[in-house]
């Protein structure tokens, strides 16, 4: 692939897309105008509306004798008194005979959420003849005074009043509580004239005052609201414009027949696509930005104007764009995947369309209230990262559960690469219309010995989907079979499937030939090595959680005592190596090998993505990458099978058998004198193979073709 | 006149799905020879010329592009070869001297060249008046001067043109042919179809009839004319494809000047 050449498709595709009103319409003017339309929109109407409940005085009506101090209480808070809506006579004569009982205050009086949800009392009379006095809409809530209110209170006894009210009504909602102010001040005047005639204390009768302040943190209060709603806004206009410049770039130019240009010019499809899709994403990546931008700006206006204490901080709002860069990856991917079959910009709108809607569905579940990112559905596209930012807004991340998200998201977003890129190697479909499924999944093909990178990916990221899932089924299984299973069914299956389906050459993908003694002896070493410097390295520079450690010798079985060693070392040692090695340095290593020596990291990387840990993140890829030099240079499996095996077996004979010699500290700080004697090891195992020649074994041509499938 | 050849084809075959387009096709153009491809709609004309260009891969055969084989190095191929097609738009938001420099970018050409060789052709092509213009907003003509240029850009030794005189008035046509035969001159190998007679005698050094996939005649007009017994190279065509006799009415709308 030459740079220069993806860098000028890139560029003629981002100056039309600029040329294109739709595009600007969707990157830009959009999403300044969308949030604070929106989000001043609403806050404009509630505030209006709250506004007009405070300036006018609450129509009550007070049934019954009100005393004169009740009555102070109530024009003081901003309460009028109405009688155009008086009591029945029928129920006044109840109430004034004794026939109805005094209703008891509810269990929460503070509460308004609470008192919403409660079960209505059962009507009475009374309660009847209330709402009929609210429905006519002449006052806003009924004040019920009992009989005899001002002799109970002379008398130092219990005196009755109720508010009946209608929640549903905003103006009924206000007016109860202005009128539930009105008598608690009522009530703490008769509480204090009383407490002044019997000479005691102020707060005699009080007892305790119980204060009550919102704690939770001011981004969580900001962006509570906003979570909800805000990812999906978020996805959804990133998405937009990519709708139209993925169909521009693919579907556009078969309309116009200037893709047979590009097809004639001396250009490898990858690059075409590559250039397109950069162009694409970088649409998507700036309408993240301005989605970002406007929105900040409006939450900043909002929380000016309100002066509240809620705020979003700045990182936060760098945080939900830098998310919505795998979204924008992943649906570039997958649109232009789709758009390209598509004949026309017509075509394009009706199969895309479809595709949007998918995406969007899981984007709705982050706003399902309650619902937060927890490890399965971190592994759900699109979904994840709703949740994330969602999370994020709400100040509140976990890193491991953030790096699980990325990583499963960065994953998927390399699959809708990969099959971009592979419909676009089809000629079918660049210059007709449509291609067979079983063209597409290359089933037609000339058969090609080893896999290609596509591939590769693909099944990385079946197996890590498979076994991640299946960690979670397995779970009541216990550890050891869980773990076998695990192995051999989602990382081990895959590899092989693969292998059949494709109708690769075992022998060649899997490296399934013996190595000489050299290349043994270079498994042992490296073996017994590896940890030591990986461990040595990796946990010096990112440090895990104390009790990270114990946790994942617990997953592992290390200090289960219940397993024994003998089949603890089967399945951790000699199961896990096989099943890994034959996935990792078999399939994948084979199938990124046309990429040249890159394939060796890549390979190590992906190992180390596989552990679905950030902690364990660089320790495995180095003890990858040392394994997968192995496969690289010896190009057999057998020594990295033994490698794998001793370096799992040593951990886990150290961990069980505890050594005179060894301490559990040795895990987290590995001596730099071992490090030193693994590393001399290393040197050693390195040197071995190095020496030997490496047999040409066909790399040829055909090698590159199948690579760039 | 030395037989360089330019382009060669041997055994080429294509299917689309059940259908076969091209069966078993040679072909050879030598440099400075200008041979046309003569075909009745759907004769797979589109699709030889496609396979030739590398834009489709033939099922069987190969194709030889100044020696380098299309299969295994394509893109040293595809830098011989300009092609163009008479159903191409441009891009509709790049004005005609942007489309120019997109493409001598992809073709690696050096900006110097470059410049030299997009004012060369703005002014054998006359294109001046609208180099600056959308090529959205372009007549049918300038569009395939404009293409014409594209085609040319990079100074091919190859040219492969689908048809490029299709639907185009007689002014553009002509900037055409008199562009193909200056090409001819500079001793470039021309491989271009039609299914106007007239041009193709007018054009051609050699015609190869093609129908139903397959080359049905070969050989320079007079050669082919004589070959048929028939007086013109329009009766020929017929003849080769087996429909002179059986369908006479259809053969007065031909002789007026088409085949279709």
């Amino acid at each position: 692939m030459r740079p220069r050449i993806v860098w000028t498709i890139f560029r003629k595709e981002i100056r039309e897309s600029l040329r294109d009103k739709r595009t600007i319409r969707a990157m830009i003017i959009l999403p300044v105008l969308l949030y604070p339309m929106l989000i001043l929109g609403i806050s404009w109407l509630q505030n209006s509306e709250e506004e007009k409940t405070n300036a006018h005085p609450s129509n009550v009506a007070v049934w019954g004798e009100a005393p004169p101090a009740l009555r102070s209480a109530l024009a003081a808070s901003h309460i009028d008194v109405k009688q155009d809506a008086p009591m029945p006579v029928k129920v006044a004569a109840d109430l004034q005979g004794g026939h109805v009982p005094p209703m008891t205050p509810p269990k929460d009086d503070e509460d308004s959420d609470t008192n919403k949800k409660e079960k209505p009392p059962a009507d009475t009379p009374l309660t009847l003849a209330a709402r009929q006095a609210l429905l006519s809409r002449k006052v806003d809530a009924v004040l019920v005074v009992w009989p005899r209110l001002a002799d109970a209170l002379a008398q130092g006894g219990l005196g009755h009043v109720a508010v009946l009210f209608d929640s549903t009504r905003p103006a009924s909602d206000k007016a109860r509580d202005r009128l539930n102010q009105a008598m608690n001040k009522f009530r703490e005047q008769e509480i204090a004239l009383r407490e002044q005639q019997r000479g005691l204390k102020p707060g005699f009768s009080e007892a305790v005052e119980i204060g009550a302040a919102n704690v939770a943190p001011p981004s969580r209060q900001a962006g509570f609201g906003l979570g909800m709603i805000l990812p999906f806004l978020l996805i959804t206009m990133c998405l937009t414009p990519l709708f139209y410049a993925a169909i521009d770039a693919t579907a556009g130019e078969k309309e116009r027949n200037t893709m047979q240009t590009l097809l004639c010019a001396p250009l490898r499809p990858l690059e075409i696509i590559s250039g397109k899709f950069l162009a694409v994403a970088l649409i998507g990546i700036v309408s993240a930005g301005v989605n970002i931008i406007s929105l900040s700006l409006t939450v900043a206006r909002i929380a000016h104007d309100a002066s509240t204490s809620g705020s979003v901080a700045l990182s936060q709002y760098v945080l939900a764009f830098l998310l919505l860069v795998p979204i924008v990856l992943l649906t570039t991917g997958i649109f232009m995947a789709v758009s390209v079959f598509a004949r026309d910009f017509k075509e394009g709108q009706s199969y895309l369309m479809p595709a949007l809607m998918a995406l969007m569905l899981p984007c709705g579940v982050a706003a399902v209230p309650g619902l937060e990112l927890n490890a399965a559905l971190s592994f759900v596209p699109v979904a994840n990262i709703a949740m994330l930012i969602k999370s994020v807004l709400m100040g509140e991340v976990s890193g491991e559960l953030a790096f699980l998200t990325i990583v499963s998201s960065l994953m998927y977003t390399a699959l809708a690469v990969v099959a971009a890129a592979r419909v676009f190697s089809r000629e079918a479909v660049l210059v007709g219309g449509g291609d067979t499924v079983r063209g597409f999944l290359g089933l037609d093909r000339i058969r090609v010995p080893r896999p290609g990178p596509g591939a590769a990916v693909l099944v990385f990221c079946t197996a890590l989907v498979a076994a991640f899932y299946g960690t979670l089924a397995l779970h009541s299984m216990g550890v050891t079979y869980a773990i076998a299973v695990v192995e051999i069914a989602f990382l081990l299956a895959p590899a092989l499937i693969a292998v059949k389906l494709g109708h690769f050459s075992a022998r060649e993908t899997l490296l399934l030939r013996m190595a000489d003694w050299r290349g043994l002896m270079a498994g042992v070493l490296v073996g017994v090595s590896s940890s030591a410097v990986a461990a040595g390295i990796g946990m010096r520079l990112i440090r895990p959680p104390a009790d990270f450690a114990r946790a994942l010798q617990k997953a592992m079985l290390f200090d289960n005592t219940q397993v024994s060693l003998l089949m603890l070392l089967l399945v951790i040692a000699v199961l896990t190596a096989i099943c890994e090695e034959l996935l990792f340095r078999g399939f994948i290593l084979s199938g990124l090998r046309g990429l040249g020596w890159k394939a060796v990291p890549l390979t190590a990387l992906l190992f180390g993505l596989a552990h679905a840990s950030i902690y364990r993140m660089l320790p495995t890829f180095l003890v990858g990458l040392f394994i997968t030099v192995l496969a690289w240079k010896t190009r057999s499996i057998v020594p990295g099978m033994i490698a794998h095996a001793i370096n799992n077996g040593l951990i886990a004979v150290l961990v069980r058998v505890r050594p005179p010699w060894f301490h559990a500290e040795h895990m987290q700080n590995v001596p730099w004198s071992w490090m030193a004697i693994g590393a001399l090891a290393l040197a050693i195992a390195y040197a071995l193979i190095g020496s030997k020649k490496t047999e040409p074994a066909a790399p040829g041509p055909e090698m590159l073709s199948a690579a760039a499938h | 006149m030395p037989q360089k050849p330019g382009v060669s084809a041997r055994g080429l075959g294509k299917s689309f799905g059940k259908v076969t387009a091209v069966r078993d096709f040679n072909l050879n153009v030598n440099h400075g020879e200008i041979v046309g491809l003569l075909g009745p709609n759907g004769a797979g004309k589109t699709t030889v010329l496609r396979m030739l260009a590398g834009i489709l891969t033939p099922d069987t055969g190969a194709v030889l592009v100044d020696e380098a084989p299309m299969e295994t190095l394509p893109l040293e191929a595809k830098r011989h070869i300009g092609f163009l097609s008479g159903d191409t738009q441009l891009y509709q938001r790049l004005t005609a001297r942007e489309m120019l420099e997109y493409f001598g970018e992809l073709y690696e050409l050096p900006p110097a060249l470059l410049r030299q060789r997009i004012a060369a052709l703005m002014d054998e092509l006359d294109m001046e008046s609208f180099a600056t213009r959308p090529c959205g907003t372009l007549s049918a003509g300038q569009k395939q001067r404009a293409n014409i240029a594209r085609a040319f850009l990079h100074d091919p030794d190859i040219l492969i043109l689908d048809e490029p005189t299709n639907a185009l008035d007689v002014i553009t046509g002509r900037f055409i042919v008199d562009a193909i035969r200056g090409r001819k001159a500079a001793g470039k190998a021309v491989l271009f179809s039609t299914h106007i007679m007239g041009e193709a005698e007018y054009l051609c050094d050699r015609a190869v009839m093609i129908h139903n996939g397959t080359v049905v005649e070969e050989g320079t007009v007079p050669e082919i004319v004589a070959r048929s017994g028939r007086a013109t190279l329009t009766d020929a065509f017929l003849h080769a494809i087996g429909a002179d006799n059986q369908n006479p009415e259809r053969q007065r709308g031909v002789q007026q000047g088409q085949v279709n």
